[in-house]
């Protein structure tokens, strides 16, 4: 008999499947009504050029974040994508709020609940957005909330910051110090490769942690 | 049919609504299925029902932004495009990127019908592959790799391990926010696409938020820990996003940007 793991693998590749279709609609459609495909070459010079970026973060992003979001969690965020913006930070939260482990079937459950809600919000956010695009334009892009929208990412991960330093006030202190000495070396790349930062400053805490560990291991604590 | 026709088509006001549609569906579908199993494994409804309130406000403030994306777009490819584009994974800066690479040079004047279809396949295929790793091997790799992991054990490394995967992602956006003191290059976009120009403009203010949102949402946990006040919890950190963005407009009519 299927486990629910086996039976949400199953239904998660269906969902990708059927995601992949949904996306392919606007360029398949417009190519067949207008009769006007795309210019080949200039399309292969671009998804060629954006995935040399694209194709490793991809990868990378299913291998760190999979475990994190659980196995329907996964398909399901990889198909609605704002991943490191919305949907991990969602997780991390629900999970904390929940109390669960990672690799539970509990915490599957509450990711998975947690990014369906999420998807749900931002879902219905946009159809309003879309629907009252006349009367909301003039407020969204008011000057005065403008600084509010632009540094939405960084008020979010600060006041995730707190809780996720909050118990671990030692093994964050290396990783900090670290991107703070890479901020004042080399800002822009801090700023335009976030991926790689997140990839390089999770390795240097990993690092701290293992150090940390077999050290209270020789200590007797753990 | 001209390029305005064809960008703010019904059709494709129609694929959009479709689309929402079938995220919407599929979420759900997979909610339930969650519950059920939730139901079987006797988990407590409190705690799912905090997931969904919590994700849920959580969720609204970055939405807002990924929505103000749609409108920053608008402006060359209309509304259908890039909102689909950001309902399906999609991520705002990688859309931008995919516009200037698949039509450099190309403004709100002189794109055709098919500049259009070239921007929309380069969108659509470039940023498929996390999707597709996920669908080919996320299986085999959870059964090799994560079941070998246990995470059973509190004191275990294997738990130390995630925590610091989350702590190295939110010391790169520690990062990322302290990183502007020192600079703050920006790409003009102009017509919903970008230039190819910048501007720098180093600023204390996404530092600022990101501390005043670490600060706040200590000052929530001793509210919710010590003075009780357990309504907090599902919202602090939706309010603690809320009060730091508010500072970040309270220096903006300051002057500081």
């Amino acid at each position: 008999m299927k486990t629910f793991r086996d039976k949400m693998h199953t239904y998660g590749r269906i969902f990708i499947i059927l995601g992949i279709f949904m996306m392919f609609l606007i360029p398949f459609t417009t190519w067949f009504v207008t009769g006007i495909g795309p210019n080949f070459k200039q399309m292969l010079i671009g998804i060629g050029a954006l995935s040399v970026l694209f194709l490793p973060g991809g990868i990378i992003e299913v291998l760190t974040y999979g475990p994190i979001l659980g196995t329907s969690g996964t398909y399901l965020a990889f198909i609605t994508g704002n991943l490191i913006n919305l949907k991990v930070p969602c997780v991390m939260n629900a999970k904390e709020i929940a109390g669960t482990q990672i690799n539970t079937e509990e915490n599957e459950i509450v990711s998975t609940i947690a990014i369906a809600s999420s998807t749900t919000t931002t879902i219905i956010i946009m159809v309003l957005g879309v629907l009252l695009l006349i009367p909301l334009k003039p407020i969204l892009n008011s000057q005065v909330l403008q600084p509010a929208f632009n540094w939405v990412i960084s008020a979010l991960f600060g006041a995730l910051a707190y809780k996720y330093i909050k118990g671990h006030l030692t093994l964050a202190v290396v990783p900090l110090i670290f991107v703070i000495i890479l901020s004042v070396l080399a800002p822009n790349f801090v700023q335009s490769n976030v991926v790689i930062v997140i990839l390089l400053s999770a390795m240097v805490t990993i690092a701290f942690a293992r150090y940390l560990f077999i050290r209270r291991q020789k200590q007797g604590d753990v | 049919m001209n390029i305005d026709q064809v960008k703010e088509a019904w059709w494709l006001y129609v694929i959009g609504g479709l689309v929402s549609a079938f995220i919407i569906g599929g979420a759900l579908f997979f909610a339930y299925q969650a519950y059920k199993r939730a139901k079987t494994l006797k988990m407590d409804g409190k705690v799912l029902r905090k997931t969904v309130v919590a994700s849920m406000s959580f969720s609204i403030l970055p939405s807002i932004g990924i929505f103000i994306g749609v409108i920053t777009m608008a402006g060359l490819l209309g509304i259908p495009l890039p909102w689909v584009r950001l309902s399906v994974l999609g991520a705002l800066h990688y859309e931008l990127l995919a516009v200037k690479i698949a039509a450099e040079g190309i403004s709100v004047t002189t794109l055709t019908i098919q500049n259009f279809v070239t921007i929309s396949f380069v969108m659509t295929i470039a940023i498929i592959w996390g999707a597709l790793f996920a669908l080919f091997f996320f299986k085999k790799y959870q059964k090799s790799v994560v079941d070998k992991v246990d995470t059973t054990d509190k004191k275990g490394f294997a738990n130390l391990l995630f925590q610091s995967v989350f702590i190295g992602l939110v010391a790169a956006f520690f990062g990322d926010a302290f990183s502007k003191i020192f600079s703050y290059r920006t790409e003009i976009i102009r017509d919903g696409a970008y230039t190819g120009d910048f501007t720098n403009n180093p600023t204390f203010v996404p530092i600022i938020v990101f501390m005043s949102a670490f600060f706040i949402m200590a000052g929530f946990d001793y509210l919710i820990q010590k003075k009780n006040m357990k309504w907090l919890e599902n919202i602090q950190l939706s309010l603690s996003m809320v009060l730091a963005m508010t500072i970040a407009v309270l220096l903006g009519l300051g002057g500081i940007y």
